[in-house]
């Protein structure tokens, strides 16, 4: 019935003069608990579901979105679309250009192995305390302990003018913990999160010391951690560090919107080296991460993208628009948070990949540094090539060895110093920065790592 | 933007009496409806017109002090159905929340006025493309080939609460909200900013001079320095000045706030900065975005001073958190739409302004930084500060000097409220309720080469 509303809209749309005509159905179900000190104080569930409608008139694009699903009100949408478009035809602007690509057709569903929406919730809710309860004991300067679960099965349906028909099912499930320690006055919050594509196994699967309890250590260690002292350092950051540094420093600079209109640092460089020979970054859906998809919003199958090799700016992350704009081949970038919004160029996971090093053989030879852990936000200014990004602890370097844990800090660097200051590369590649990427009003699920690396010369915003 | 005529009554009915005959000890039901119309600025112009309609239901459902919340973007009356029952399953299944001591019973408020433009009502894609253009037009009056992001966005909102207490209230809203951040290159250098505004009227938005100041502050980033380590004196505009205020408003609000997990949940009765800061929440103040006539849960709006004398008066309460200090709500419940968590914080925040003018302020400053746009947002547990300053300048000898670049700014909110020593008489009014002057804090470690 879904797809006759679909193959419906896009033989109107062309009917009415689109030159190209896209429609999406999306469903998402999420089912919460909320724990607060060892009570499931709340549960939440929820269905979202609707269709986009994008289309191409006189060179222009026009979008509409309806949750309100029948033929009717779908038809509405189609011809908001259509005089959205004609609308800015006489405007200066963006022409909309897409690549033409083969039609896919294909249903697609990622395995779980227990559906999330047949577990009984009173299950569920018995799992998370028990990975809560561990902490209960762990220290009496534990205040406060809230664990957040939630599991989400998302169905992204396309169909456009060139015949695509692509629908995919992605069960997703996370489960994040924080932990509020207290001494005095003095307050110090850990946190952990565990994501993935997956069903409820992923939360049989866990256990409280990889989880709840690590992110317990943490705020009672941060207690008795020091302020980080401030100016320009070598630092080493940890997978999670690494990966936010490459979403941030490298992805959103590669994303072919930003490219093509001019606002991103790095957008005429392409066979430039512009980073340390240490350096090659991948962006990969195929991966099984929490950014992890087989086609993406617009029905192109995905494939891994190689951004940077060994150094040199070698590709982009393409939608059908900016592959046409740019002269690239769309592989499966472009996603939208819902059917309310249209597809734009997203990273998927990424990462730095691996070299030969061990952690203390990056660590030797800084005599004064500071190692950090942890990511918990971050922020580009992709026009400018500067990027912020805030993690969780830290540790002086001193003499190639990690002394004084230091708490509340933050790094800035310009984008392109800091890309030829890495000059160490490890190992051990984690994939563990499960969540979520705003842009430009959406937000997307995302993932993203590396193995420890050290690059020189970051400002640290310190306090001493 | 036609409007749409939606009926918002019939399922919330629908749901009220389901639930009522359900066995649960309190519930509320809401409807929202909103249609929205944009046309989004990127690289070269105009790139997109685009339109929305969203409508959905959220159920809360109180069983054994457990909660159970469910919503959906449909109102047909099966999903309705379904909805109800999703939320009475869970409530069942939640466990006793000690804290919880029901939800708010009806009051009668007097309406705010002039939440509801129609003119807004009745703009159309063609009128927001050329809204758009005045702003791209604005920017290349100052100066021509940049490229830009940006837009206009007009949305029009309905919202119906009905609640087992006896609430039932209807709510309609309209808002208009444009951007634009040019982007100038002269070889490798960069000259970028962004300028918005926002408001419940048409004619409480100026494009063209939105574009105008956009392009002047982009143009004044060209030849950023990197500047050295040191501990300086800071001035914050309204817009940076906001990020901290809000900040601190937000972790003085709800449970957070009362359950002690905010650098602020010690600060009741306690001086928090130099002598005559003074605070006040207002959600009735007319044509404003953050006001409405009753709060999430159908409490009235009320002007309330949160800071007088620098002196900490109250925390901003939902009815839970309310419950649990023993006092009265506020009127500071937020609904996340028809997602139905409630959670609390700020409406309209205004800062009593100072004596100096901006130009005062810089001219008593021997060096400092200006910092024109940065988000002062401290860990909201510990208050601790690391942050980047996104555009600033170097003040010398009383003057702005040059644009700093890959410079940051760390500290503790409440070491940086202790350090105000100059708030500016004039300020900016955003959303047409909020209010924030300029400020000066006497020194902070900044951290640069």
């Amino acid at each position: 019935m879904i797809e006759n509303l679909l193959e419906f809209i896009v033989e109107r749309g062309l009917s009415l003069g689109a030159s190209f005509c896209e429609t999406r159905y999306f469903e998402e179900r999420i089912n919460s608990i909320v724990v607060e000190n060892g009570i499931a104080k709340a549960m939440s569930s929820g269905v979202l579901k609707g269709i986009g409608i994008r289309v191409i008139i006189n060179g222009r694009w026009g979008f509409s979105s309806t949750n309100l699903m029948d033929k009717e009100e779908a038809e509405k949408a189609l011809r908001d679309a259509i005089s959205g478009a004609k609308s800015i035809t006489a405007e200066a602007g963006e022409e909309a250009k897409i690549a033409a690509v083969k039609p896919s057709k294909d249903s697609v569903a990622h395995n779980m192995r227990i559906d999330p929406e047949e577990v009984d919730p009173e299950i569920k809710v018995r799992r998370v305390l028990e990975l809560e309860k561990p902490v209960r004991e762990f220290s009496d300067r534990v205040k406060d302990i809230l664990v957040n679960y939630r599991d989400v099965i998302t169905r992204v349906f396309v169909h456009n003018s060139f015949g695509t028909l692509v629908d995919e099912t992605t069960p997703r499930t996370i489960v994040t913990c924080k932990v509020i320690a207290k001494e005095g006055d003095l307050m110090q919050s850990g946190y952990e999160v565990s994501g993935s594509i997956a069903g409820y196994e992923l939360i049989e699967d866990m256990n409280p010391e990889d989880f709840s309890i690590r992110a317990a250590r943490r705020a009672v260690s941060l207690l008795s951690a020091k302020a980080p002292p401030r100016g320009k350092f070598s630092v080493v950051v940890d997978p999670k560090v690494g990966g936010l540094f490459v979403h941030e420093a490298i992805g959103h600079n590669s994303e072919g919107d930003f490219v093509y209109s001019g606002q991103s640092i790095i957008a005429n460089k392409v066979g430039q080296k512009i980073a340390s020979d240490l350096v090659t970054v991948i962006d990969d859906p195929t991966m099984h991460g929490y950014g992890g998809f087989i086609y993406d919003h617009e029905g192109v199958r995905a494939k891994p993208h190689v951004i940077i090799k060994d150094g040199v700016l070698v590709g982009f992350l393409h939608s059908l628009e900016t592959a046409a704009k740019l002269g690239g081949v769309p592989e499966g970038s472009a996603r939208a948070q819902s059917h309310h919004y249209p597809p734009l160029v997203r990273m998927s996971n990424i990462y730095l990949t691996p070299r030969d090093m061990t952690l203390e053989e990056i660590l030797e030879g800084i005599n004064y540094g500071i190692y950090l852990s942890g990511s918990e936000y971050g922020y580009v200014e992709t026009e400018k090539g500067q990027f912020t990004c805030k993690v969780e602890e830290a540790w002086l370097i001193e003499r190639g060895e990690l002394t004084e844990h230091l708490r509340d800090v933050a790094i800035s660097s310009l984008i392109l110093e800091a890309l030829r200051n890495i000059s160490a590369v490890g190992r051990d590649l984690r994939l563990e920065m499960p969540g979520m990427c705003g842009k430009s009003g959406q937000s997307m699920y995302v993932d993203g790592g590396a193995p420890h690396f050290r690059i020189d010369g970051i400002v640290v915003g310190g306090r001493r | 933007m036609i409007n749409i005529n939606i009926d918002l009554y019939t399922p919330v009915e629908r749901a009220m009496r389901a639930l009522s005959e359900l066995n649960v000890d309190f519930y509320d039901v809401v409807a929202v409806y909103s249609k929205s119309i944009e046309v989004s600025i990127f690289g070269r112009g105009i790139k997109e017109a685009s339109s929305k309609v969203d409508v959905g239901l959220g159920v809360r459902a109180f069983k054994n002090k457990g909660l159970g919340v469910a919503y959906t973007q449909s109102l047909d009356e099966s999903d309705v159905r379904e909805t109800v029952k999703r939320a009475v399953k869970y409530a069942q299944v939640a466990q006793p929340d000690p804290y919880f001591k029901g939800i708010p019973g009806p009051s009668k408020a007097q309406k705010v006025p002039g939440l509801c433009d129609g003119e807004v009502i009745e703009l159309t894609l063609e009128d927001a493309s050329r809204i758009s253009r005045n702003m791209i037009d604005a920017c290349e009056s100052i100066r021509r080939g940049g490229v830009y992001r940006g837009g206009f966005q007009a949305k029009h909102l309905m919202f119906h609460l009905s609640t087992s207490t006896g609430v039932d209230i209807d709510d309609e809203k309209t808002i208009v909200s444009a951007y634009i951040q040019p982007v100038y290159r002269e070889d490798d250098d960069v000259g970028s900013s962004y300028e918005f505004d926002y408001g419940v009227r048409l004619s409480s938005i100026d494009p063209y001079i939105i574009g105008q100041k956009a392009a002047k502050k982009a143009i004044e980033q060209f030849g950023s320095k990197k500047i050295k380590s040191e501990t300086l004196p800071l001035i914050l505009l309204p817009e940076v000045s906001s990020t901290l205020f809000m900040s601190l408003l937000s972790a003085l609000s709800g449970e957070r706030a009362v359950k002690g997990r905010t650098f602020a949940s010690n600060l009741l009765g306690k001086q928090v900065a130099p002598e005559n800061l003074e605070i006040i929440d207002d959600g009735t103040i007319p044509r404003a975005v953050a006001s409405s006539t009753y709060d999430g849960e159908g409490v009235p709006r009320r002007p309330v001073k949160v800071i007088e004398a620098s002196v900490v008066l109250t925390f901003l309460h939902n009815s839970y958190s309310a419950g649990i200090m023993n006092v009265e709500s506020t009127g500071h419940a937020v609904r996340d739409g028809y997602k139905g968590y409630v959670d609390a914080g700020p409406s309209n925040v205004r800062v009593k302004p100072g004596d100096s003018t901006l130009n005062e302020i810089i001219h008593e400053t021997r060096k400092g930084i200006l910092i024109v746009n940065a988000s002062i947002s401290p860990n909201i547990v510990s208050g601790e500060l690391s942050t980047t300053v996104d555009e600033g300048f170097l003040i010398e000898g009383g003057e702005k000097s040059f644009p700093v670049k890959n410079l940051m700014v760390g500290g503790h909110i409440l070491e940086i409220l202790r350090g105000i020593d100059l708030v500016s008489k004039e300020g900016r009014v955003f959303g047409g309720g909020h209010f924030f002057p300029a400020i000066r804090i006497r020194e902070a470690k900044i951290s640069g080469e």
